[in-house]
């Protein structure tokens, strides 16, 4: 059930006020940010000020617009003007950005309660908040384990009743795997529906931004908000398709498709909760069509490749002259730039721009960029034949649920295969939904994928609304 | 041992238009230090890109005036490198697919002078160094440029020069830069190598930057051309490397310092997305250019029959051609009005700048006005050329400084009545002239000017005048 | 195998330096890492599909009109202002 409506009612009706539910997340946040470390910063003063002119439109009988008065998050890799934004990165701390994300410019207009910015794994790159310069994010569910990466305080803000709803970006996973560790719906929408500006950029061909929510009809309602169409962006193309009033069509006859390829290797009570929830949607009237990823070892590879080539481009921009860390010791402007980069990027960022940079020099550009890009071609061709057969794709949304802290940084190549679900969504644009399906052994959440074709953002959702009603976690109690 | 220079251009050219090239920052030059700045200029993290429509158009125009093939779908790339100027470590250019491709101009000479690519990028902010330090001004950053490279295929310091005001003329003509080498709208790096007369093979060559005038290039190619020279006649061997021109030293000198062969991983721009140009807007672009100066010069000289020279010297000014146009209009006798500009007229715009400017203080409707008089023989030329000054003092028309009744000349009667007075008042002079003073006779004429007030017909009154000491 | 020539060669190129001791480190890592990335070699050659950008988008144009630039003062507020309105970088600076 969605706790935006819940909570708009609450305030239409008077029950509460905007600035009380405010000063309850803040508190909320107070207790426990300090062992879960969702919250990198917290905007209390913004917030309420925000929360003090939503109730006087309240106050004056005005509707209020649909994301007004909700208080959330961003991951603090979104601009936002005159709040500090810092990627989690050494390299950003006490850097203000002079102008507002598109997103958050949108909520803004909303009157959204902007509660503060979240922890995420350093410029985005990891998938368990541990390359963050403020540390860790531990899992609400169970905090021995973490929350996930890159947008793993997104995804505990929410779990933890920090936020109502929070925003992240996906570039391989990054709102899809937290939102799964945490038993949230993550999603993440066709790429070019939601703008990127003011976003600071991993793999500009892969980002997208996209929410975490406790419900699918919550993440509807934000990704209606959001799916404008952005001048300021020559890859958006928006959405004119509104995704609410398409959740309860019915589901009867929708064919999901089903490649064992996505199903290998993982653990054993994944598989279980995913199979259970296939079995939900047959009941529903649903067809399950089988068909063969053959190519599906190959997606990480080739995200790897295009996601380290661009980043290693994109990161070129910080070298202490304009904003951001600046060494404070140096012979020349080359040393200058050296240390200043050695010293304000941490360790992952700095293997994966050597890398790209690796990639896409003389010699090796054909063998590695070239090659991919193509494969790349190959495999969206792949996903247009497949949803010729299909509605849409389920998959696991990670072979293991949440990990403990430190399991995650063993060896760099078993912790990229853990992308292996997600990560081929980003490489053809294509829109995904992570929801809640069940818990493993150790009862930490276990998430489902659902796939859906370019710009059938609606049919994700309206999958994963009718999978949500059908079993729980519609009725789940709205913790104030 | 006679070498040859082989030398090709690689030029750098602002495009006029009003916005950056990917943003909607001003492009007006000067202004205090970053001030014409803003997030995407600057390269702030999470800002992306937006191509400026008009630069799409001005690099297709730049490439319909100069004969290249216009590609219809062309795509942005980065090359990647660090430098302080540089605000997103990157330079949103276009590497294996530009725009245009497989021009050329023509020489005086007949020769073409091929055009490899014309592509489209951005360019860098300023740097000035004091004591050590750099500071840096971005308001140029993201200005729109358009690259044109040539095949090596200059093989002369004339031709260079000659190449570089054909290809700065064209782009005045088309509107798309100013084109003003002093203000580095216009910058020229020249390629250059040498070999033997008769050889095939090409040298190894060396790049020379900062030259930003003609005389410059010039003299950094003689001095380049000699140091290849005595580098190979002693035995030595050229070293590929870029070098530097110094204007006080006169010499060129290796910038070996600044990066060495940068790698630049060169990839699509993921931000932006293909340019794609259809048929039917070429051509529009292509019936939108103006007369461009060959084809102009090719028209004033064998159509109207002015000489090369002075056709050359019209054309060397858009404005000024066009006055000369709109002046000459139904005038059977163009070389007349071209005439007056280039002396008369010209006398008052006695820069260069002036000259571009065309501010001449009559419209070419008046010009046209006092030549049409000249031709139908209503006025005299001399009569002509001092209400010529008294129209550029005043901007007024012919009109204001010559009656209806001055018009109508002196008829015959009267005309030889004054001769007849002439002659009878300068007996010495007609004497000397009898005598072989060809210049005695001049002041016989001059005493007919100055007595109809410049309204005789002189060739008329020679007539006359030679007619009745003839007849004496 | 990459070898530490190229390893330093592309750090060079990322404008990264390294201490001796991660130099090892790097290089293995890296190695490790490219032998994955070299997996993609063996994906057959059948189909090559030319890919430029996902949404196939085209012609994504500004007009030519001037907008109001940023203040100085926000341009330069993340260096305090900066130096006469310049952004400045001193010859060298002892920490």
């Amino acid at each position: 059930m969605s706790k935006i409506k819940y909570i708009q009612n609450l305030m239409e009706t008077k029950q509460i006020s905007c600035v009380e539910l405010t000063e309850k997340y803040l508190n909320s946040i107070e207790k426990q940010n300090a062992v879960l470390n969702a919250y990198v910063n917290v905007t209390g003063l913004e917030a309420l000020k925000t929360a003090k002119a939503v109730d006087e439109k309240i106050a004056q009988g005005q509707k209020l617009m649909p994301l007004e008065g909700i208080p959330m998050s961003l991951k603090d890799n979104i601009s936002t003007k005159n709040i500090e934004t810092t990627c989690c990165s050494k390299m950003l701390k006490g850097y203000y950005p002079i102008f507002d994300a598109t997103v958050w410019e949108i909520l803004k207009k909303q009157n959204s309660v902007l509660l503060g910015k979240t922890n995420m794994d350093e410029f985005a790159m990891g998938s368990s908040c541990e390359t963050s310069c403020f540390g860790v994010t531990l899992n609400p569910v169970n905090t021995e384990y973490v929350a996930g990466g890159s947008s793993g305080g997104a995804a505990a803000s929410v779990a933890g009743n920090m936020a109502v709803f929070g925003l992240g970006s996906d570039t391989g996973g990054s709102i899809r795997q937290p939102a799964g560790f945490c038993g949230l719906v993550g999603f993440k929408p066709t790429y070019g529906t939601v703008s990127r500006y003011g976003v600071v950029a991993y793999a500009s061909s892969l980002d997208q931004v996209g929410s975490i929510t406790d419900s699918v009809e919550d993440a509807s309602i934000v990704y209606d908000s959001l799916s404008v169409y952005d001048p300021k962006d020559s890859t958006s193309v928006g959405s004119k398709i509104s995704t609410r009033d398409k959740l309860n069509n019915s589901i009867k006859g929708l064919k999901i498709g089903i490649a064992d390829e996505f199903f290998e290797g993982i653990q054993e009570d994944i598989k279980k909760s995913i199979q259970d929830a296939i079995k939900v949607y047959e009941e529903s009237g649903a067809e399950i069509i089988h068909f063969e990823m053959p190519k599906l070892k190959t997606i990480l590879p080739v995200y790897f490749i295009i996601s380290c080539a661009e980043a290693s481009s994109n990161l070129g921009r910080f070298d202490g002259i304009r904003y951001g860390y600046k060494t404070n010791s140096y012979r020349d402007i080359n040393e200058m730039i050296c240390k200043t980069r050695s010293e304000g990027f941490g360790k992952e960022v700095k293997r994966r721009i050597m890398l790209g940079t690796y990639v896409l020099s003389s010699g090796y550009y054909d063998a590695y960029y070239k090659k991919a890009q193509n494969l790349r071609g190959s495999i969206i061709q792949d996903f247009k034949n497949i949803f010729e057969k299909c509605d849409v794709i389920l998959t696991p949304s990670v072979p293991v649920t949440a990990f403990r802290k430190g399991e995650a940084l063993r060896d760099p190549i078993e912790t990229y295969m853990m992308d292996i679900c997600t990560v081929p969504v980003n490489i053809a644009g294509l829109p995904a939904v992570s929801v809640p399906c069940g818990f493993d052994k150790g009862n930490m959440p276990v998430g489902m994928q659902i796939i859906g074709n370019s710009f059938e953002d609606y049919k994700v959702l309206n999958a994963a609304y009718q999978y949500e009603m059908k079993t729980k976690a519609s009725d789940k109690e709205v913790l104030l | 041992m006679s070498y040859e220079l082989v030398a090709g251009l690689e030029t750098h050219i602002e495009l006029s238009t009003k916005t950056k090239i990917f943003c909607q920052c001003t492009t007006e030059f000067g202004g205090e230090p970053n001030t014409h700045c803003c997030p995407i200029c600057m390269g702030m993290p999470g800002t992306l890109p937006k191509l400026n429509k008009r630069v799409v158009e001005y690099a297709v125009k730049a490439g319909l005036a100069t004969n290249c093939k216009i590609r219809n779908v062309s795509k942005m790339d980065r090359k990647n490198y660090v430098y302080p100027d540089l605000s997103k470590a990157y330079q949103i250019s276009q590497f294996d697919k530009p725009i245009c491709y497989e021009g050329y101009i023509k020489l005086s000479s007949g020769k073409n002078i091929n055009i490899n690519r014309i592509h489209i990028e951005e360019d860098a902010g300023k740097l000035v160094h004091e004591r050590g330090d750099t500071y840096i001004d971005y308001n140029r950053g993201g200005v729109p440029l358009i690259e044109i490279v040539t095949e090596p295929d200059l093989r002369s310091i004339e031709e260079v020069v000659e190449y570089i005001e054909k290809l700065r003329l064209i782009m005045k003509y088309i509107g798309v830069s100013d084109v003003k080498m002093q203000e580095g709208s216009l910058r020229c790096d020249v390629n250059i190598s040498v070999r033997k007369k008769g050889e095939e093979k090409l040298g190894t060559r060396t790049e020379i930057k900062n030259m930003n005038s003609l005389n410059f290039i010039a003299k950094a190619m003689e001095y380049e051309f000699d140091r290849h020279v005595d580098i190979l006649e002693s035995g030595g061997k050229i070293e590929q490397e870029t070098r530097r021109y110094d204007s006080d030293l006169n010499i060129t000198e290796s910038m070996r310092g600044k990066e060495d062969a940068d790698d630049y991983r060169y990839f699509r721009d993921p931000d932006l997305v293909n340019i794609d140009v259809s048929e039917e807007e070429i051509n529009r672009y292509r019936d939108s250019l103006p007369q461009l100066p060959d084809k102009k010069s090719d028209v004033f000289i064998n159509e109207y029959g002015l000489p090369k020279d002075d056709a050359e010297l019209l054309i060397k000014y858009k404005k000024i051609a066009e006055y000369f146009e709109e002046a000459s209009k139904d005038i059977k006798n163009k070389k007349l009005v071209s005439n007056y500009i280039l002396s008369q007229v010209f006398r008052r715009l006695p820069t260069d700048a002036e000259k571009e400017e065309c501010s001449i203080s009559i419209p070419p409707q008046y010009l046209n006005e006092l030549i049409s008089l000249t031709e139908s023989k209503k006025i005299t030329s001399s009569m002509a050329s001092s209400a010529l000054e008294q129209m550029l003092d005043s901007g007024k028309p012919v009109r204001e400084f010559i009656s209806e009744k001055d018009m109508q000349g002196i008829d015959e009667d009267a005309l030889r009545e004054i001769c007849i007075r002439a002659v009878n008042e300068n007996q010495e002079a007609v004497e000397s002239y009898l005598g072989g003073k060809e210049k005695a006779f001049k002041s016989i004429i001059g005493y007919i000017m100055k007595e109809t007030k410049g309204k005789a017909d002189p060739i008329k009154s020679a007539e006359i005048v030679k007619e009745i000491i003839r007849g004496s | 195998m990459i070898s530490k020539e190229e390893v330093l060669k592309i750090a060079k190129l990322a404008k990264l330096s390294a201490e001796d001791g991660e130099i090892e480190q790097l290089t293995l890592d890296m190695s490790k890492i490219i032998e994955y990335a070299d997996t993609i070699n063996a994906s057959a050659e059948d189909e090559i599909v030319e890919f430029d950008n996902i949404n196939s988008i085209e012609n994504a144009f500004n007009e030519d009109i001037v907008l109001e630039s940023y203040d100085r003062d926000e341009i330069l507020k993340n260096r305090e202002g900066g130096e006469n309105g310049y952004f400045v970088v001193r010859k060298s600076l002892r920490g």
